[in-house]
């Protein structure tokens, strides 16, 4: 919780460092913080031209998993033994994209970073969104939908129950109590900022609709308290929920025997890659909100850099990462495991590779600039190269491996079809469009976290406590 | 329900001065309200330890039981067996039981917060002014009829910038 005390700010343009006390020198009280953020919502022009896009996209989407349905998954272009290919590589791109938003929310908020105030709201949303957008293609890649629900242990006549020593139930788990955990995480941080909007509300139907969404929460102290310890425990959680869930994910590859996959390093490998994705997601998703919605004095440059020094630090951990399963695959001395890591960069998937190695160890360099850590332009060009960079990355972990295993006569390609691209497209249209909705009907930036930075209007000169 | 007396303040220093008054003077029940939280209220309330964490314990407990418990149970339910392999292998079934931990434990917690918080409320009951949620600080006192009019007193004397009665 915030003090009195708030010292002086000076050098509004100085780089911070991670701290609890991030200061908006530009707010001046309570009053405006709700009344700029609110003002958010209100829907214009290009927020309906973006949604139709979104839209457009999702149709597109599911146009082709009707199609696949209906004609069998042979329209996709698994070739075994290949039968790993973009639904996999998407799943989990997605799933990785999430963990940003739950650093930032909860993993941050342990460690008391200030400037996770104004940009953790987005992140978590992101979070909820993509998770969403992730469970779906498990769902797709097992060609029959409707049979989803064995994976779940329920009790039934047949007395059957899943296999809880394989990889794919440990998922389901993950999964589900991430997606669960998630967005109870971002419901229960909305509820204060809900009644908020409630006691603003003019229209009377969504005036309802808000008092029941926010439980009729009062703002009363004892209010206060409980949430702040219920918050704490949240995030407590959270945070190696986060850890455990992409573990769980590399699990899927690492427990099988093949080259490329079967390595102790792909769980700290997993995340550190997620946890990047997630903040290149981050960044192309506030740097276009703050300045189209005009928040540059709440997510500001300072929040910026120390974001993109994340982003550098995760970089490095991924490239760092990349460059040992080399040395595993030399120094291990297994010859499939030194021809699939030859195969990946120099033979047949060297383009992947190389744009993997470009976007995700070679670009992000450039944050060691000041400079470039502080220039909105640079990080949202940056961040598309992160999120391609992070999709190749699954591409080369799932693709290369299994069509180059042990065996030559096993060796082959794989190239997706129409349907695996319309598939793809409509999990981008599905994501923003649940993105989109949520910018318009709720605060994209926390009010009362924000306000807790603000200094209080005092009767007297402002002391400690 | 007990009468009492509503002051509304724009400043924090003036609200915690008079939550001391008001305390020190026993002069009724308080109920502050406030758009965020802030330790200096905390301080002048002095509020008891939330409870909620007992919630999280025992949710967190009762969560890591049921996970493993139900992959060894059914595992045992129905054998899938494999030479030299354990039926019930606890080294995977960790998975388990730190996702269903997570997950009973986080549910708990929320549980443990709308209990306490009162919450779901149907109605924002006495008290409550929609500026509390917006940048003014809120002191609600309830108190027996016969020193209504010391609360209004000290409440002005803070600085409340609106003290009413209310019921």
């Amino acid at each position: 919780m915030a003090t009195i005390a708030q010292p002086g700010y000076d050098e509004p343009r100085r780089p911070n460092i991670a701290t609890a006390n991030v200061q908006l020198p530009a707010v001046r009280d309570y009053e405006q913080v709700d009344d700029e953020i609110l003002a958010t919502l209100v829907p214009t022009k290009k927020w309906f031209g973006l949604l139709f896009v979104a839209i457009v996209f999702l149709m597109v989407g599911i146009s082709s998993w009707m199609y696949q349905i209906h004609e069998g998954l042979g329209v996709a272009g698994y070739n075994p033994p290949v039968m790993w290919g973009v639904y996999i590589i998407t799943f989990v791109f997605w799933v990785g994209i999430g963990h940003a938003g739950t650093l930032i929310s909860a993993i941050l908020y342990l460690f008391r970073a200030g400037f996770r105030t104004t940009i953790y709201r987005c992140a978590e949303a992101m979070t909820v969104f993509a998770v969403m957008t992730a469970g779906l293609f498990p769902i797709i890649h097992i060609g029959r939908p409707w049979k989803f629900f064995w994976l779940i242990p329920y009790p039934n006549w047949r007395l059957l129950w899943p296999q809880f020593k394989s990889p794919l139930v440990w998922d389901v788990f993950a999964i589900s109590t991430y997606l669960t955990i998630s967005t109870t995480f971002l419901f229960i941080g909305l509820i204060p900022d809900i009644a908020t909007l409630r006691d603003r509300c003019l229209n009377p139907v969504r005036k309802q609709i808000l008092a029941a969404l926010s439980f009729g929460w009062r703002n009363s102290e004892a209010e206060w308290r409980h949430f702040v310890r219920a918050y704490l425990f949240l995030a407590a959680f959270s945070t190696p929920l986060v850890l455990s869930v992409h573990s769980v994910v590399s699990f899927d590859f690492a427990m099988a025997l093949t080259p490329g996959w079967h390595t102790t390093i792909f769980p700290p490998y997993f995340v550190a890659g997620a946890i990047f994705s997630g903040i290149g997601m981050v960044f192309t998703i506030i740097i276009p909100i703050r300045k189209f919605f005009k928040l540059q004095h709440y997510v500001t440059l300072n929040h910026l850099d120390a974001a993109a020094k994340l982003a550098l630090f995760t970089s490095m951990v991924v490239g760092c990462a990349y460059i040992i399963e080399f040395f595993i695959a030399w120094y291990g001395g297994v010859k499939a495991e030194q021809e699939y890591f030859w195969n990946r960069v120099f033979g047949q998937w060297w383009w992947a590779a190389w744009i993997m190695l470009t976007c995700n160890m070679i670009l992000p360099l450039s944050l060691f600039s000041q400079k470039l850590r502080r220039n909105p332009s640079w990080l949202w060009i940056l961040s598309i190269f992160i999120n391609l960079g992070m999709w190749f990355e699954r591409f080369v972990i799932v693709v290369p491996s299994l069509s180059h295993e042990f065996e030559p006569w096993q060796w082959t390609s794989y190239a997706p079809t129409w349907v695996d691209y319309g598939i793809l497209l409509g999990s981008f249209g599905w994501f923003f469009m649940w993105f989109l909705l949520f910018i318009k009907q709720l605060p994209v930036l926390a009010i009362s976290e924000i306000k807790e930075i603000v200094p209080p209007r005092m009767k007297h000169a402002a002391g400690g406590h | 329900m007990m009468q009492g007396m509503l002051g509304a303040f724009r400043e924090l220093d003036a609200t915690v001065a008079a939550i001391e008054e008001l305390k020190h003077k026993r002069v009724g029940e308080i109920t502050v309200f406030t758009p965020t939280p802030r330790h200096e209220l905390e301080h002048a309330m002095h509020p008891p330890k939330s409870p909620v964490r007992i919630y999280t314990l025992v949710g967190a407990l009762s969560g890591v039981c049921f996970g493993y418990w139900i992959a060894i149970w059914s595992s045992e339910y129905w054998p899938l067996v494999v030479g030299g392999k354990a039926i019930a292998s606890w080294i995977p079934y960790t998975i388990f039981g730190f996702e269903v931990m997570v997950l009973v434990g986080a549910l708990s917690t929320v549980a443990g917060m709308f209990i306490h918080s009162r919450i779901p409320r149907l109605t924002l009951t006495v008290g409550y002014d929609p500026r509390f949620s917006h940048g003014d600080f809120g002191v609600w006192v309830a108190c027996p009829p016969e020193k209504l009019a010391d609360a209004e007193a000290i409440l002005r004397h803070h600085g409340a910038v609106e003290v009413r009665g209310d019921r």
